[in-house]
């Protein structure tokens, strides 16, 4: 056995250092300064007064901060599942030999590297019960019932955010699966045909459970994307009405910059912070530390 | 290296950087040089820093321009942004000692929170305009720029650049087409919708999605009841559930209950969507603000203005209907549009006043007063020219008539009180609260204070 010597050791650092250096400084530092931030009673540009955990206590009494929560609880699975699903069957279609099957795959792809305030804009005007586009083609089909206020209803308005949020990342799924289906041995498939196995068999029994990683993949980075959405959410409709589409992130913006709360904002990102760890804990726990690549616990 | 070992290691970096880099909301030590300007250099020159979101291009060109033909030896280095992208960069630059030398601000709240990095603006107003200098201005605006001072605490930490008068824009083509009249009590303004519904435009166009425009119309309302209350309740002379704060969440309500307001009002924002269909020749009425004579900029090339607004020729300003039982005629609401400020930590001070007085009276505030950005915070500026009788006639009665009329303010002092009227505004008109509930919610909010 090789001896490990204390130059190797030094070695081995000097090559870790400036990433270690980088996590230090883009990573661990912005968390505790966000942590202590979220310790005091702090207008962002004076002196903050040290309150403890009192911004905690605030938040567990806070509605709005609640119904963050309920929101973020419904976009997590009313988002990824239809995503996913959605994007393997396009991701199924588009791996059979089709005539201009990679102009279907960009066109399927590009809502997904359109910029989120682009998209919000588009689907507000579409949305818009008097003179969008889908109030207008619902009238001149004689479906006047149809001119709904999607995004001024607060019972409405997250599950219209929310469409559109698939909308736009279905083509993602669909290109993480794309990539999926190259890595299964088709031999399988082609054992299966000859044992007699139809389309369906196939997918659900072959398909579906060698996706794993790649489910998984996708549910981790959607459960941290669900949690970030800002964008969509801040042009569509502000968080409102009333807070019926608040997320955590547009929450924490607004209590820093138009309150001016910005310890009470730290606190609610420390929230965020603390579920989006959570998760991932949760999910690695659950699935093993190699989920995403594949390996065995 | 073991995982106790590589803890260790990460928890050291974690410490370090943290001690080199300070805490949050720590005091720091005052800026030397990281003001981003830079004093001296080649020929003495010097270079005066500003960042804001507004004014724009092209009126902050030549307000530069003006500013640098006047100043020899002094340039001017503008950052312009939106408004959200703004707030998060002056925030991250009081934090981090990198304010540039002069920055927009808004009256209230944003000022109030940067005071103490801010530098009190009395002495530059003395020292250009001489000892009656407030006399210049007109009051309303002076008033704002020091909403929310500590009392007894007389700096101004920003100075008013433009006024602004909340009120309600006709479109006068349709108006003549239709028939139409200005609707001067509530009853009137009830019928507007009944009688011109399904005539292809929207008879009144409400952009209620964003808070300021719904805080603003409050306002309106509230001093149309009972003048004066709103303010009273604010500083806890009376409740917020008085009878007339309840009333002003009451008709509130109606613009969206009684039909007055289009279906989906509270999803459409003012900027871009409501302003970019009145604009169109698709709506009657528009609850706005007198910012709206900025679309005919006489300094703008003519072609690219839309036809309504060319010249103001499309266009009728009237205020916000009486309410029934309330004052006789309609209130007056505004104040200063926003500010400009001077970094305490500026090492160009002197340079940064004259650019700011420049800016809102001298040469550049001409330049920016041509473009009809807004109206002027100083009183008898006016455009060198304009590009029709109409639009001198509006700018004339908004400038010369109402704005030395306006007593009450469009801004609260307090955000935590902004925030609260903003969520009990959009519980109402979504109907997740009664007037009552609404101002008891704000009522809630004042108690905490």
């Amino acid at each position: 056995m090789t001896r490990v010597t204390l130059r190797d050791r030094l070695a081995s650092f000097a090559f870790v250092l400036p990433a270690l250096i980088l996590f230090a400084v883009f990573v661990a530092y912005p968390i505790f300064y966000n942590l202590q931030a979220s310790t005091l009673q702090w207008n962002g540009a004076s002196d903050g007064t040290f309150v403890g955990l009192g911004n905690y206590g605030e938040l567990l009494r806070d509605p709005v901060f609640r119904k963050t929560l309920v929101n973020s609880a419904l976009w997590i699975p009313l988002t990824i599942v239809p995503q996913a699903l959605i994007g393997l069957a396009f991701a199924l279609m588009l791996d059979q030999p089709l005539r201009f099957r990679n102009v279907y795959r960009a066109l399927l792809f590009i809502p997904a590297v359109l910029s989120p305030v682009v998209v919000g804009i588009v689907w507000s005007q579409i949305l818009d019960p008097n003179h969008g586009t889908f109030a207008t083609v619902a009238r001149a089909l004689g479906f006047d019932s149809l001119q709904l206020n999607f995004l001024g209803d607060p019972d409405t308005a997250l599950f219209a955010v929310m469409a559109v949020n698939i909308w736009m990342f279905t083509g993602m799924s669909m290109l993480f699966y794309l990539a999926g289906l190259q890595l299964i041995d088709h031999s399988l498939f082609e054992a299966a045909k000859i044992d007699g196995a139809s389309f369906l068999q196939r997918t659900t029994r072959i398909t579906f459970p060698l996706l794993r990683t790649t489910h998984l993949t996708l549910l981790l980075l959607g459960i941290i994307g669900s949690l970030k959405t800002f964008e969509l959410i801040y042009v569509m409709t502000s968080g409102g009405p009333f807070h019926a589409t608040e997320m955590l992130p547009t929450y924490a913006f607004k209590q820093g910059f138009q309150v001016h709360e910005v310890g009470y904002a730290s606190a609610i990102s420390v929230a965020l912070l603390v579920i989006a760890v959570g998760a991932a804990l949760l999910m690695t726990r659950v699935f093993g530390a190699g989920f995403l690549t594949g390996e065995k616990k | 290296m073991n995982r106790r070992h590589t803890w260790v290691a990460a928890g050291a970096v974690v410490a370090a950087a943290s001690l080199v880099a300070g805490c949050a909301g720590t005091a720091r030590p005052a800026a030397t040089d990281a003001t981003g300007s830079q004093a001296g250099g080649s020929g003495g020159a010097t270079t005066v820093t500003f960042r804001s979101w507004a004014p724009i291009d092209p009126a902050l060109g030549g307000m530069i321009d003006a500013f640098e033909a006047g100043h020899e030896g002094v340039t001017v280095d503008a950052t312009t942004m939106g408004g959200p992208d703004y707030w998060v960069d002056l925030a991250a630059r009081v934090t981090s000692s990198t304010m540039s030398d002069v920055v927009g601000l808004m009256p209230g709240a944003q000022t109030q929170q940067y005071r103490d990095h801010l530098l009190p603006l009395n002495d530059c107003a003395v020292r250009v305009w001489g000892e009656d200098w407030e006399d210049k201005f007109h009051p309303i605006a002076l008033d704002q720029a020091r909403l929310g001072n500590p009392e007894g605490d007389d700096n101004y930490y920003g100075l008013p650049v433009l006024s602004q008068i909340m009120n309600i824009w006709a479109n006068s083509e349709i108006m003549e087409q239709e028939g139409a009249t200005i609707p001067a009590t509530w009853a009137e303004l009830e019928a507007v919708t009944p009688t011109y519904e399904g005539k292809g435009f929207t008879p009144f166009l409400l952009g209620a999605k964003e808070y300021w425009l719904n805080t603003s119309i409050y306002l309106e309302l509230a001093n149309n009841i009972s003048p004066g209350t709103v303010y009273q309740a604010e500083d806890g002379e009376v409740p917020w559930t008085d009878p007339a704060l309840v009333q002003a969440f009451e008709y509130w309500q109606k613009l969206f209950t009684d039909g007055i307001a289009q279906p989906g009002a509270n999803a459409l924002a003012p900027y871009p969507d409501a302003v970019g269909m009145f604009e169109a020749g698709d709506a009657l009425f528009l609850p706005l603000g007198s910012q709206w004579i900025q679309q005919s900029d006489p300094t703008a090339d003519q072609d690219t203005i839309a036809p309504l607004s060319r010249g103001m020729e499309g266009y009728e300003p009237f205020l916000f209907p009486t309410i029934p039982g309330g004052a006789d005629e309609p209130q007056f609401v505004g104040g200063a549009e926003f500010l400009f400020g001077i970094a305490k930590s500026s090492t160009n001070q002197e340079q940064a006043c004259d650019l700011i007085t420049d800016w809102i009276a001298g040469d550049g505030g001409q330049v920016l007063i041509n473009t009809l950005f807004d109206l002027p915070a100083v009183k008898g500026m006016e455009p060198e020219a304009f590009t029709s009788d109409k639009q001198r006639d509006i700018y004339r009665l908004m400038a010369d008539e109402w704005l030395p009329e306006v007593k009450y303010s469009r801004y609260f002092k307090e955000p935590k009180i902004e925030t609260a009227v903003a969520d009990a505004l959009a519980a109402v008109a979504a109907g997740s609260m009664t007037p009552a509930e609404a101002a008891e919610s704000v009522q809630k909010v004042y108690d905490t204070l």
